[in-house]
């Protein structure tokens, strides 16, 4: 008993990330817009699922909060209201079949050599830690702590452009969403 | 103290899953039961009465003896109590009506997601901080292992919570859609849009207790906010409680928000379609999520297992007797009771808002009361520091 709960909590992260892909399958290959975006929200809770079993709680939370409780809501309203199925007649996706082959390669390329890297390569044998001035202050800080004087202390200007970047994008949206209207 | 196993922290965690599920399943019921009664005093009658025989046994005796002396009987205050059994059946037993044009699986997924998004959050309320009980020696696998207040008090539980509620609205949006009707269509997209919208401020008056504590753990920011604080920490715990209590009833989906339920425009909203036990897994995840949005306003505004409200226990801590000054699950539980009872009160006074005006109150006030409230959070923790 004691021996097989074990093997389960070590491999937990496994288990989620099989049903991720499963999730993230669905999403690809069901013929229904919203069994798709269920799909999708399915593989966001695997996702944070896999957070949570590496112990990175903040990033698992964060990630349930805003991908499953944030965007897929979006998704899901915009599949709900957009009428798909004229879409799907239209075959307009014909032409790039070859260029989409082609990018799926260099990324497979790519992605194959991250992970011989990872599995087999120097990094494999040596551990990753934290940052050192993020984990010296002397005292155990949650993981949420941590993040935050990560984001807010030690890299306060790269997060604030990156805020101001999505204050582009959202202003950027209504104003193309305004000049339609017109 | 010995470190538990494996096997047993799991056994503890099982246990204490049972015992929330038990209290869930407690309150939820009389919750529906009060509601009958409650509603029925605010407006002049009696509430449920019919179950058991009026005027026949020795109920029937007692009964008329008391309408003879002019009286309301006693008995016809308590003869509801085996409607609640009644009830339970008839959700049980009732025929599952499936429209033939509806999505099989989303018609079936929806109403389980919105009922297990609702008992999930239940997993990051603590009752009481540390310790509940320790398990006597001769109890077999867990002899002597104490069990935790809180099933899951972890370092981040104010973000879970808040996750798990926000994956409760997949189940409105999915239900209406899949119903594959109008009606439930256009009141899943009005709750839906009406619960998104609430959870912005519903956030915001959370973050409150966030920077006055410093902490998005449960317990500890319930001691934070029961004990922990100097005398103006009142000011914003008030508004943002009531910023807070006005969201929850929006996000619950109650009136005077009751979107879904405003049956003269839209039938009964996203589970028209719904019949039978799938209905019933909405009707309890609303009481459910009235319970979580209560256990969270007890927990951070209302001091949680401690006595007195609003930061005052930390001020008046020395005078009280000794067996007062201390944390206990009961007065949490009272707690949340009394907010339960608010939920109804309210239903039985306040009229439904119009759609527009429920966006209006969320954008145009309570966002910027929520932003006053965090503005006064951030200078008492200035002050206090």
């Amino acid at each position: 008993m004691e021996s097989l709960l074990l093997k389960i909590g070590q491999n937990l992260f496994l288990i989620f990330a099989v049903m991720a892909l499963a999730g993230a399958a669905v999403m690809v290959f069901a013929r229904n817009a919203v069994h798709s975006v269920i799909g999708f929200l399915f593989a966001m809770l695997s996702v944070a699922g896999c957070y949570l079993s590496l112990g990175a709680e903040f990033m698992g939370v964060a990630q349930l909060l805003i991908y499953a409780g944030g965007i897929v809501v979006l998704f899901l309203f915009v599949v709900m209201l957009v009428e798909l199925s004229k879409a799907r007649e239209a075959r307009r996706f014909q032409g790039q079949t070859p260029f989409a082959l082609l990018l799926v390669g260099a990324g497979l390329v790519a992605f194959v050599g991250i992970f011989w890297q990872t599995i087999f390569g120097a990094s494999a044998t040596e551990p990753l830690t934290l940052s050192q001035n993020l984990v010296s202050h002397g005292e155990t800080l949650g993981n949420a702590q941590m993040v935050s004087r990560g984001l807010f202390a030690e890299y306060l200007l790269p997060f604030e452009i990156l805020s101001v970047i999505l204050l582009v994008a959202l202003v950027g949206a209504v104003v193309l969403a305004k000049a339609e209207r017109v | 103290m010995p470190t538990p196993t494996l096997t047993q922290t799991l056994v503890i965690a099982l246990i204490q899953a049972i015992l929330v599920v038990i209290f869930i399943f407690v309150i939820v019921p009389l919750t529906i039961y009060a509601e009958r009664k409650v509603l029925g005093h605010i407006q002049l009658r009696l509430g449920a009465t019919r179950i058991a025989g009026t005027h026949t046994g020795l109920t029937g005796l007692v009964n008329r003896s008391m309408w003879k002396l002019g009286k309301v009987p006693v008995l016809a205050y308590w003869r509801g109590i085996p409607m609640l059994v009644g009830d339970i059946l008839k959700m049980i037993l009732k025929e599952d009506v499936r429209p033939t044009k509806a999505d099989r699986f989303v018609f079936f997924l929806a109403p389980s997601l919105s009922f297990v998004a609702a008992v999930m959050a239940f997993a990051a309320v603590s009752f009481v901080p540390g310790t509940f009980f320790t398990f006597p020696k001769w109890v077999p696998l867990v002899g002597g292992l104490p069990l935790s207040g809180g099933m899951a008090d972890v370092n981040v539980g104010l973000l879970w919570i808040l996750g798990i509620a926000s994956v409760g609205v997949y189940g409105i949006v999915l239900a209406g859609w899949a119903s594959n009707s109008k009606y439930p269509l256009l009141g899943s997209l009005r709750s839906g849009a009406q619960i998104v919208s609430y959870e912005v401020p519903l956030t915001l008056s959370l973050l409150a207790p966030v920077l006055m504590s410093g902490s998005l753990q449960f317990s500890h920011m319930a001691t934070t906010m029961a004990t922990g604080l100097p005398f103006w920490g009142i000011v914003p715990q008030m508004l943002g409680f009531l910023v807070y209590f006005t969201c929850g009833f929006a996000e619950t989906n109650r009136l005077p928000f009751d979107m879904p339920e405003a049956e003269n425009e839209l039938v009964a909203g996203f589970h028209t379609e719904y019949s039978g036990m799938k209905f019933g897994f909405f009707y309890l995840g609303e009481y459910i999520n009235m319970a979580v949005v209560s256990a969270l306003a007890a927990g951070f505004f209302l001091g949680g297992p401690w006595l007195l409200p609003f930061g005052l226990q930390g001020l008046v801590n020395p005078y009280l007797p000794a067996w007062l000054g201390q944390p206990c699950a009961l007065f949490f539980v009272v707690k949340i009771v009394l907010l339960l009872f608010v939920f109804i009160w309210v239903r039985g006074t306040i009229p439904r808002y119009r759609y527009d005006q429920i966006m209006a109150v969320a954008w145009k006030y309570l966002i910027p009361l929520a932003l006053v409230n965090l503005l006064l959070a951030a200078m008492v923790r200035y002050l206090a520091v």
